[in-house]
């Protein structure tokens, strides 16, 4: 899969720190973007392409966690590496709780921060990955027939061909027939590979008898 | 009765054995004082008692040589005692011829008592015309001329017979024969003596006041009644109306009186006064030990001064404070007890006293100090008050020693400035988090510029231009990083006030850039309205600095409940008074209204771990600045805390 190239969103109010960090990264190599405040970050980023934010945590207005809340709640991929000026275990604790990449207290040293931001982007590479087969899987199980899927879901909570016709008052071969046509429209050849499909789409109920 | 009289007629004839008259006639009194006829006896007590009242005043004359009254009247009384002599011989005279002889030189006493009289007049009354003085003068010798010249005496051309009767139970003896056609000239000397004393009285009653009124009286109606009753009476006799002997003693006997009396009276007069003065004398003297005492008593030293800054009276604590004696200071001026440095502006500044003469205080507005003998200076505190009614003008100078005040007022600053430090230095604690991120930053910023620039080194070709750039900003963020050391390392000192000319606008810039990261944790968000061009004031940064970042602690604790609408407004401006002053205003809760003054006492907080010297410090920074510090609420939301401090004089900012 060709993914085009990462960017790292530097968003600090500090104009020095962030003119430093924006020189830092991209002497590293990287194609960094940066915003002197979360408000601006949310209106000018592409949200579709790949990359993550190294963020301050203490801002004017929008403060960092609550920029991290706002991107969680658009399902934002970007992973986000907190910068902060003291150790507040609390808010860490909070962030990390949220999801962040990481947290790293200023001053930061070039290692440190370079490592943390290619874990990030790896993070969001994986996110991005993961979020692509997702979205095949659905549009697979999108090809189904009501009954198919119906089946499918039988199946993935692991009932046996004769359980799943006898609930629906047919005879087994019919479910067999049903059950080879969805298998091969999903893509996969043994029962513990639908089941994993049906873990990825997050439609494997357990069963609660 | 019968031995009275031949004992005057035989005394009568062994005067006339005598060649000069006028020592018969003093020998005759003096016989006649051992008779005890009633004439006799009163003649000679009159004279007895004209002598003694004359002698009484001959001493007074003595004693004081002015006055010149005294030894006139002396001369009276002893012509009228002479008199009185002679008239005794001329009722005794058994001829005719002794007794023109007797009456001839009786004119001599006369003639000296009109002369006395008139001179007595003009001395005594100090007026009367001059030329009816000399007229009668003039006219009484020229009466004894003639009665020396012309027939017996001025009265008679000849006496031709004598004709006795009894008077007083005694024979005396009355003149018959013609008269002296000259005697006109004795009546127009009498008129003219009359007319003087008249006109004298007159002019001495007009005075008005109520002694010359009595003056006037006495003495002059005393004169003029006698005379013209003497002059009448020997006149009727002389013209043989009356069969009388001529009686004239009594008459200037009572003239000696009157004069005597007014004389008497002005040496009672004299003695009361002397008593008065005496009186007065002590008086005056107990009321001015009385003032040495109170002067004495003064808890301050006290000096009394005059014009020219001459010292003539000092009290106990005047030396102790001057390290002088007395003596010392009496003989020295005022000049000597300040210091040398304004020794001259002080010269003038007692000129500038004398022109305006009243009470006030000494160096309004300056410290005054006093200069001991040691050559120490004491602080005092002056005050000058001119002695009403002193001749010469005198002025009462209070000095108090105000070293231990001073001291006090000393000690109470170094101990605000102590606790103004403490309570720094736990505000600084309150806002370390803070101000180790405001470090933080900059420090931040160094070490990833540094970084990338040795990225950027490393790189081939190496990034040469984009390293010269961060090597500034690695600059620029390390003096920033510097200042805020720099910052925290002056609050965190215990320093003496040090009074600069400061810009509040900058002042209060400041603070917020320390309160920076504070105010982002806190969500506070501030936003600032400063008025341009404030005049600068005069203070200590550090401390004004102090009371800046109080009262947007104390903001931002008000607003903390506030959540995202948490906001704080700092505003600058110049006062109606021409001050500058400085809020805080916030949108919190607001203060109660009894409140607003107890937020500003000690120990008093809302916060539930402040000690609350927070706000009573400020007040105490400012009032000690010469400023205010006060409370109010917002009229649509929250409180406002704003300190107003006195602008400084354009004339001192040069």
């Amino acid at each position: 899969m060709t993914e085009p190239s990462a960017t790292v969103y530097v968003v600090d109010d500090e104009p020095d720190m962030r003119k430093a960090l924006e020189r830092l990264l991209g002497a590293a190599g990287f194609s960094v973007q940066s915003f002197p405040s979360p408000e601006q970050f949310l209106a000018l980023h592409d949200d579709t392409l790949p990359g993550c934010i190294v963020l301050d945590l203490a801002l004017p207005g929008l403060n960092g966690l609550e920029l991290q809340q706002a991107l969680q709640a658009q399902g934002s991929a970007l992973p986000i590496v907190f910068l902060t000026g003291r150790g507040d275990i609390a808010a860490s604790v909070r962030a990390m709780k949220l999801g962040a990449a990481d947290f790293l207290t200023k001053p930061v040293d070039a290692e440190t921060l370079i490592a943390a931001v290619d874990a990030a982007l790896e993070r969001n590479r994986e996110k991005r990955a993961d979020r692509s087969e997702t979205l095949l899987v659905a549009s697979r199980l999108a090809s189904l027939t009501a009954r198919e899927r119906d089946v499918f879901d039988l199946i993935a909570q692991g009932r046996l061909n004769k359980q799943i016709a006898a609930e629906f008052g047919t005879v087994e071969q019919t479910i067999k027939f049903h059950r080879a046509n969805l298998m091969r429209k999903l893509g996969v050849r043994t029962v513990a590979d639908l089941v994993r499909l049906a873990e990825r789409a997050g439609t494997g109920k357990p069963q609660s008898d | 009765m019968a031995e009275g009289r031949h004992r005057l007629g035989a005394a009568a004839r062994s005067g006339r054995t005598d060649d000069k008259p006028v020592a018969a006639a003093a020998a005759y009194v003096i016989i006649l004082g051992v008779h005890t006829n009633w004439i006799h006896l009163v003649w000679a007590m009159m004279a007895a008692a004209s002598l003694t009242l004359g002698v009484v005043h001959l001493v007074v004359w003595f004693k004081q040589r002015s006055q010149h009254a005294n030894l006139i009247f002396f001369a009276l009384a002893s012509s009228v005692a002479v008199f009185s002599g002679f008239e005794l011989a001329i009722v005794g005279a058994q001829t005719p011829a002794e007794h023109a002889l007797w009456l001839r030189w009786a004119h001599v006493p006369i003639a000296a008592i009109v002369v006395l009289i008139v001179v007595f007049i003009r001395l005594y009354f100090g007026v009367g015309r001059l030329w009816l003085a000399w007229a009668a003068v003039g006219f009484r010798l020229l009466t004894v001329l003639l009665n020396f010249s012309t027939g017996v005496n001025i009265n008679f051309q000849e006496v031709t017979t004598l004709q006795h009767s009894r008077f007083l139970g005694e024979v005396v003896s009355s003149p018959i024969g013609t008269l002296n056609a000259w005697q006109v000239v004795a009546q127009v000397a009498n008129l003219l003596l009359v007319a003087f004393v008249v006109d004298a009285s007159v002019a001495l009653w007009r005075l008005g006041d109520p002694v010359s009124r009595r003056r006037a009286v006495v003495v002059g109606g005393g004169i003029v009644a006698c005379v013209v009753l003497v002059v009448g009476f020997a006149l009727l006799i002389l013209s043989g109306a009356v069969r009388a002997p001529t009686i004239m003693t009594p008459g200037f006997f009572v003239v000696v009186a009157a004069v005597g009396y007014e004389l008497s009276w002005d040496l009672f007069v004299a003695q009361r006064t002397a008593t008065q003065l005496r009186q007065s004398q002590a008086e005056l003297q107990s009321s001015g030990e009385r003032f040495r005492a109170v002067v004495e008593a003064a808890p301050n030293a006290m000096l009394l001064v005059d014009a020219q800054g001459q010292i003539s009276l000092a009290n106990a604590q005047a030396e102790s404070l001057f390290g002088l004696s007395r003596d010392v200071l009496v003989a020295s001026t005022v000049d000597r007890l300040v210091p040398k440095s304004v020794r001259l502006s002080h010269e003038a500044y007692r000129r500038g006293f004398t022109a305006e003469w009243r009470p006030r205080a000494m160096g309004l507005g300056c410290d005054t100090h006093a200069l001991r003998s040691d050559g120490s200076q004491v602080p005092v505190e002056v005050f000058l008050t001119p002695m009403s009614g002193a001749v010469p003008s005198m002025i009462l100078v209070s000095i108090i020693d105000i070293s231990a005040r001073r001291l006090n007022e000393r000690r109470a600053a170094t101990q605000r400035d102590e606790i103004a430090h403490l309570s720094r230095v736990a505000m600084l604690g309150e806002l370390s988090g803070s101000l180790a991120h405001e470090l933080n930053q900059p420090l931040a910023a160094i070490l990833s510029n540094a970084e990338a620039a040795q990225r950027l080194l490393a790189r081939d070709p190496p990034q040469i231009q984009t390293v010269t750039e961060i090597l500034a900003d690695i600059v620029a963020s390390d003096r920033r990083a510097g200042a805020v050391i720099e910052r925290l390392r002056s609050m965190l000192r215990k320093e003496d006030v040090k009074h600069a000319l400061l810009d509040l606008n900058h002042v209060a810039e400041e603070s917020l850039r320390l309160m920076h990261s504070d105010l982002l944790d806190r969500r506070v968000s501030v936003d600032t309205s400063f008025a341009q061009n404030l005049p600068p004031v005069s203070g200590d940064r550090v401390q004004l600095q102090q009371v800046m970042l109080n009262l947007l602690i104390n903001g931002c604790d008000a607003v903390a409940g506030r959540g995202r609408e948490a906001r704080l407004h700092v505003s600058s401006r110049v006062t109606e008074r021409g001050g500058v002053a400085i809020a805080v205003s916030d949108n919190g809760d607001g203060i109660a209204p009894q409140d607003i003054e107890r937020i500003f006492e000690a120990f008093v907080t809302s916060k539930p771990h402040g000690i609350g010297l927070g706000l009573s410090i400020c007040r105490s920074i400012i009032e000690a600045h010469g400023g205010r510090l006060w409370a109010s609420n917002n009229a649509s939301r929250g409180a406002a805390l704003e300190f107003e401090l006195p602008a400084e004089p354009t004339e001192k900012r040069a």
